[in-house]
């Protein structure tokens, strides 16, 4: 993908990222974020979840991640997401994106991005700011 | 009553931009490299610290925590300590494997939104990290959200 392929309005593919207990304990680990509350479901309910849940942080990762495998080589200058509900560990969550501004002389889009918890519920809202090599 | 935002005007205009906090932090390949690989990541540059652009997620810094929240002598405005609302990180420059970056906090924003659920008061807590250059590298604002009452 390179910065003449992109068009106002493209949608980036769906993707569903792994929120699976072991992947979310790893990431917490490297964060050196480990609460119960993300790694222990049983732990999670005593707090009032559901369920263990997805930190915040990750879900901002794992959209940037969305980003890289869109296009390739390009640098996140900018990624601002707002945490507006829990996204469960060990469930089925949704990926989008879609471009809404080009900047030409520059060769950057902007994007707006979202991650959709199992039942619907919007979890991650955001945009970023994305610059493509020449 | 007071109004929140007649309060919230007179604190914003004390502690907006004070800084309260300095802290450093050693930037380590492993931990970029779990951080970037149990996010998915499948770029090189994040996952490879063989390559020769290796550097951090664009959001790693965001784990980096002030040893305070707020300022010493900072009012409580709000009810309880708050929910983490969202972050925003601006990438300004590569962190490399082995840098040292040293993190200034300061209070960004305080503002106010009412909703279906009530005034909500947010307090923008901002990071800024530099490498041992004194470049800055990486911006982060966190948004914590309180309930106005």
């Amino acid at each position: 993908m390179q910065f003449r392929d992109v068009e106002l309005g493209d949608d980036l593919p769906e993707e569903t990222p792994d929120v699976s207990m072991p992947t979310v304990t790893a990431f917490c680990e490297a964060a050196k974020h480990v609460f119960e509350r993300f790694i222990d479901h049983e732990a999670a309910r005593k707090e009032g979840f559901p369920s263990a849940i997805v930190p915040g942080i990750m879900s901002q990762g794992l959209l940037a991640a969305m980003i890289h495998r869109w296009a390739p080589g390009c640098t996140i200058r900018e990624i601002d997401t707002v945490f507006r509900g829990a996204l469960l560990v060990d469930s089925h969550v949704t990926m989008t994106g879609a471009v809404t501004d080009l900047n030409e002389d520059d060769l950057s889009v902007e994007l707006d991005l979202a991650i959709i918890a199992e039942d619907g519920r919007t979890g991650v809202i955001g945009t970023a700011q994305v610059t493509f090599e020449q | 009553m007071d109004k929140p935002d007649l309060n919230l005007a007179a604190i914003r205009d004390q502690w907006v931009g004070v800084e309260f906090d300095w802290t450093t932090f050693e930037m380590t390949a492993p931990n970029m490299v779990a951080w970037a690989v149990a996010c998915g990541e499948m770029d090189p540059r994040f996952i490879d610290p063989t390559h020769a652009d290796f550097q951090a997620h664009p959001g790693f810094t965001t784990h980096c925590m002030s040893g305070r929240v707020f300022p010493k002598d900072f009012p409580q405005i709000g009810g309880g300590f708050g929910v983490d609302g969202g972050k925003k990180v601006e990438v300004h420059a590569p962190i490399r494997a082995g840098d040292t970056l040293t993190a200034t906090t300061t209070i960004a924003d305080i503002f106010d939104k009412t909703g279906r659920s009530g005034t909500m008061i947010f307090i923008v807590q901002r990071m800024e990290f530099r490498n041992e250059s004194g470049h800055l590298v990486s911006t982060v604002d966190w948004k914590m959200i309180k309930k106005a009452d």
